[in-house]
């Protein structure tokens, strides 16, 4: 049987695997590149992304400052060659995006302009107006389309990575369109498959965000690195969790609670409203158990009032913060103060994976949010996550490129095999299965209200415990998963069941993780152990999977170069 | 079936116009029959053609139509024409953008110069055909 | 306090069974204000019927996936109120002038077709070395083609627009707007390339300006005054071919 097969395969469409596929082609024009996603590119959740990208811009920053913040905002758990790698590619990649046609706010000399954001010491934000991830996104995946040698597969469903004599070789595909199975063969694989925030109920993250990658490399063998790292935003709108940008705070908005009090002076009173988001997110969890947080029917929340920014101000940098309050909440942000709370946003833990996007299967890399190259460690600063698609996007299209350029050819005789087995095992699985009883979204509902009471802002013993346990019940849940719908043209619901197949493997890393650090850093703060641990816990979780439940844990020392590790006040 | 087996694509289902489409909405209606006044309008400039014709065989000769039903025709096919001018017009504002020291020209005063050009060109041919008519 | 319910007819089509499609009525509670036709939906598949397909992910009105005719007019479902229709009966059915995959899911293709070939990216007669920095650009210039490239790709114009439900090679909405994004950037040089595709007889000239394209937009991008400074734009530069900006 013939295969199609490519050099370098990208799996995902958003701004990493986008812009994986470009750097491959532009490290040797003669590679052949596939991306599959499982929706059309133009729908990738980068496209929700709104404040910015951050970078050493202007002649008042400097990459160390860059690099001190990243680091101090990581609560010290980043690696710091890394993070020193980044920060000097990042205005390269800021440049070439403008080249490429981004449509950047500029100063009045023409010069891109830059924004103040949370945690960063100095301007070194990036913007197009309050929709960055939106324009980035196009200007990649338009420019994209002139590159004859990317071949896309669009709507196509990754079920297993193919792994053959220690390197991967491929994956197998479910066309969505027409429920046929295919094998992808290629030299290397990218994954770059984005976050995993629909664990959670409450999340800014779109239906999309399932950790697919992240599950694919897991069942692979390949470790998952600080799965309980997850971030929390703190401004996100009740009920929908729609996300009001961190710009509205960089741009001067205030964070009030019922008093009507800038309560963050008690927390950050250096940064206030710019403080990271960790800290930001704790604090208003707090004020609210003390409190102080307004009621609502859709859970409690503050003030972000930017009331004083005036219409002018409003309309020109967050025009798209108006129309989201207009249309989802019914206010109008010029006149009234928007209700915010915090939400499940981003994942800083990820598919272990080194500075050149390389894991530790030969062939096999990962970039952009699926990945934790170890750049943002326990907590991301805002705008950081734009430019580490770009960066690591890029690495990780090289790196792969390259290596191919010398790889074995894929033979097909294991892929046959390989394939027959994965498509008979989803057929029974879901497509011919008889006799379910468990609805999928009740296991799924479930999952995710047990998620955000045991894996959230604040979390104890007792807490992750009754999580793992709930875990545990939800995967046998799953083995009597319904499935009512037997076509194969287009067919939704088994999508969502292997999704959901996927959160419960990637939701028990992030509380066995979450379990074992016993202690609190970056975005992990345990109400039983509220300190942070350098002795004991200077470390990466490493969660690699099991036949039991619970994975296997490793820890891998934190690389550190000229930053030592202080308290974290700011 | 097997699953890896070459699967024909299923059949889509062909999108078909419904001849009634454009009975649908209030916008599709008044767009055809925005495009429809182009016909009585082309009558009745066919007509003028014949009555100039007509009149060139000199005034003694020469009456113009005066029926009740013409007159109504006419007044009938002045209210399109208007119709399609004003439209046209309107137009102008958004297809027209052109910068005066380097900031955009606002599209109402677009508009209200197109209208201002009709009227002195409406002024002009009228004050002319009348004068020639005398 | 009686729990208000609310009626939605679904379009159904699935080519393994169905000749054509039909319309299937789920009667769903409505439980809260904010409720969109996307979160109706949801409803159905998750508690209802598992079998209803269709398109969604952002639900914030930002990646497209979720355009439907709604009571016969193209919308973003996570953008249609519930609260807008209640107590009658809403009609969800997919988009207009696509051919049909399944239920409420259209067939795309030929609109990324078209997206590609009008080359939606910078073109330059001489690539800028990255070392020399950004081109200069001020926000006056974002603002001649700002509007153009707040395009979503959701295709409710091209479900708006008769002339491509008539005739699908006309090159559409959309595509015309995102031609002109680019036309319009300081930065770009490559007007000569996009003429050719632009100035077609199935290009802007199959337009006759119904305007239902920039009614229907959820973004403001007005594709209709789009397309008709592409037809002024490409008419002077056929009659005064020189002098014109690149």
């Amino acid at each position: 049987m013939e295969f199609e097969s490519y050099d370098v395969l990208v799996v995902g469409g958003g701004l990493a695997g986008i812009r994986a596929a470009i750097a491959a082609v532009e490290a040797n024009p003669r590679v052949k590149v596939g991306m599959v996603s499982k929706v059309y590119p133009m729908r990738s959740h980068t496209v929700s992304a709104e404040g910015g990208a951050a970078a050493v811009m202007t002649p008042e920053d400097s990459y160390e400052t860059h690099a001190f913040d990243t680091i101090k905002g990581s609560d010290y758990l980043a690696d710091q060659d890394v993070v020193e790698a980044f920060v000097r590619e990042a205005p390269i990649e800021i440049t070439q995006m403008e080249h490429w046609g981004c449509p950047w706010s500029r100063n009045p000399d023409g010069t891109i302009a830059v924004r103040p954001f949370g945690g960063m010491t100095t301007w070194r934000t990036v913007f197009a107006a309050d929709k960055s991830g939106f324009h980035m996104l196009h200007t990649v995946f338009q420019t994209s389309l002139k590159y004859p040698q990317i071949t896309r597969h669009d709507e196509a469903f990754v079920t297993k990575l193919l792994i053959e004599d220690s390197r991967c070789v491929g994956v197998v595909a479910l066309d969505i369109r027409t429920g046929r199975f295919d094998a992808i063969t290629a030299k290397s694989v990218i994954l770059a498959t984005g976050g995993l925030g629909r664990v959670y109920a409450f999340t800014t993250n779109g239906n999309i965000c399932t950790g697919d990658g992240m599950a694919l490399a897991y069942r692979a063998g390949v470790g998952l690195k600080d799965m309980e790292m997850v971030q929390f935003h703190p401004t996100g709108l009740p009920f929908t969790g729609i996300l009001i940008t961190e710009a509205v705070r960089g741009e001067g908005g205030y964070l009030l609670n019922n008093e009507g009090e800038r309560f963050l002076k008690r927390y950050v009173p250096n940064k206030m409203e710019l403080g990271p988001r960790d800290i930001i997110s704790r604090a208003m969890i707090t004020e609210f158990d003390e409190g102080r947080g307004f009621e609502g029917p859709h859970g409690k929340y503050m003030h972000l009032d930017v009331r004083h920014l005036g219409e002018e101000v409003i309309d020109r940098k967050l025009p798209f913060m108006r129309e989201l309050g207009r249309e989802f909440v019914g206010i109008d942000i010029v006149k009234d103060p928007i209700p915010v709370r915090p939400v499940q946003h981003y994942m800083m833990g990820g598919v272990d994976a080194d500075i050149s996007g390389a894991t530790p299967i030969l062939g096999l890399y990962a970039a952009g949010e699926c990945a934790n190259v170890g750049l943002n460690g326990g907590n991301r600063l805002g705008s950081n996550s734009l430019p580490e698609c770009l960066v690591f996007g890029a690495a990780a299209g090289r790196a792969a490129a390259h290596y191919a350029s010398s790889a074995r050819p894929v033979t097909t005789n294991p892929v046959d095999a390989m394939l027959w087995d994965e498509a008979h095992r989803v057929e029974a699985a879901y497509l011919e299965k008889k006799g379910g009883t468990e609805r999928i979204a009740d296991i799924r509902e479930e999952m995710q209200k047990d998620m955000d009471a045991g894996a959230g802002v604040f979390r104890t013993r007792d807490g992750m415990s009754r999580l793992a346990r709930n875990l545990g019940g939800l995967r046998e849940r799953f083995e009597k998963v319904k499935i009512e719908d037997s076509s194969r043209t287009f067919n939704t619901e088994i999508l969502a069941a292997m999704e959901l197949d996927f959160m419960l493997e990637v939701s028990t890393t992030i509380v066995f993780s979450a379990l074992a650090r016993e202690e609190s850093r970056g975005a992990h703060a345990r109400r039983d152990f509220p300190e942070r641990d350098d002795a004991k816990f200077l470390k990466h979780t490493l969660a690699f999977h099991t036949n039991a439940l619970a994975p296997r844990l490793e820890y891998r020392d934190v690389t550190i170069t000229n930053f030592k590790p202080q308290a974290r006040t700011y | 079936m097997s699953a890896t087996e070459a699967q024909s694509a299923p059949r889509v289902y062909p999108w078909r116009m419904p001849v009634n489409w454009w009975t649908r909405s209030r916008h599709y209606f008044w767009y055809i029959v925005r495009e429809f006044t182009a016909v009585p309008l082309a009558l009745w400039l066919l007509w003028l053609l014949v009555e100039i014709r007509r009149a060139g065989d000199g005034p003694a000769h020469y009456a113009p139509h005066s029926s009740l039903a013409f007159v109504v025709f006419s007044v009938i096919v002045l209210l399109f024409s208007l119709y399609h001018s004003f439209t046209f017009l309107s137009l102008a504002g958004s297809i027209l953008h052109f910068k005066l020291m380097d900031r955009p020209v606002s599209s109402n005063l677009i508009v209200l110069s197109q209208f201002a050009m009709w009227a002195v060109a409406s002024g002009v041919i009228g004050f002319f055909l009348v004068w020639l008519g005398r | 306090m009686p729990d208000k319910r609310i009626t939605i007819n679904a379009t159904r089509y699935d080519p393994e069974h169905d000749e054509q499609p039909r319309l299937q009525s789920y009667e769903i509670p409505f439980y809260d204000e904010s409720m969109v036709v996307l979160d109706a939906l949801n409803y159905i598949k998750s508690h209802v019927d598992g079998s209803l397909s269709y398109r969604w992910s952002c639900r914030m009105g930002i990646c497209g996936s979720c355009g439907m005719m709604v009571n016969g007019t193209p919308k973003l479902t996570c953008n249609a109120f519930l609260r807008d229709y209640w107590p009658r009966p809403v009609m969800v059915q997919p988009l207009n002038n696509f051919p049909i995959i399944r239920d409420l899911v259209i067939d795309m293709d030929d609109f990324m077709h078209k997206l590609k070939s009008i080359k939606p990216w910078i073109i330059r007669k001489q690539e800028m070395p990255l070392g020399a920095g950004e081109h200069r650009q001020t926000n006056e210039q974002i603002d001649d083609f700002r509007q153009f490239s707040e395009c979503i790709n959701c295709m409710l114009c091209y479900a708006a627009c008769p002339v491509y439900g008539l005739n699908n090679e006309f090159l559409g909405p959309a595509a015309t707007a995102l031609a002109r994004r680019y036309n319009l950037d300081s930065r770009d040089q490559g007007v000569k390339q996009r003429l050719p595709v632009l100035a077609d007889s199935e290009g802007v000239w199959e337009c006759s300006f119904v305007g239902e394209c920039s009614v229907v937009c959820p973004k403001g991008v007005d594709p209709a005054k789009a397309i008709q400074q592409t037809k002024l734009d490409t008419t002077m530069r056929f009659v005064l071919p020189y002098g014109t900006r690149e």
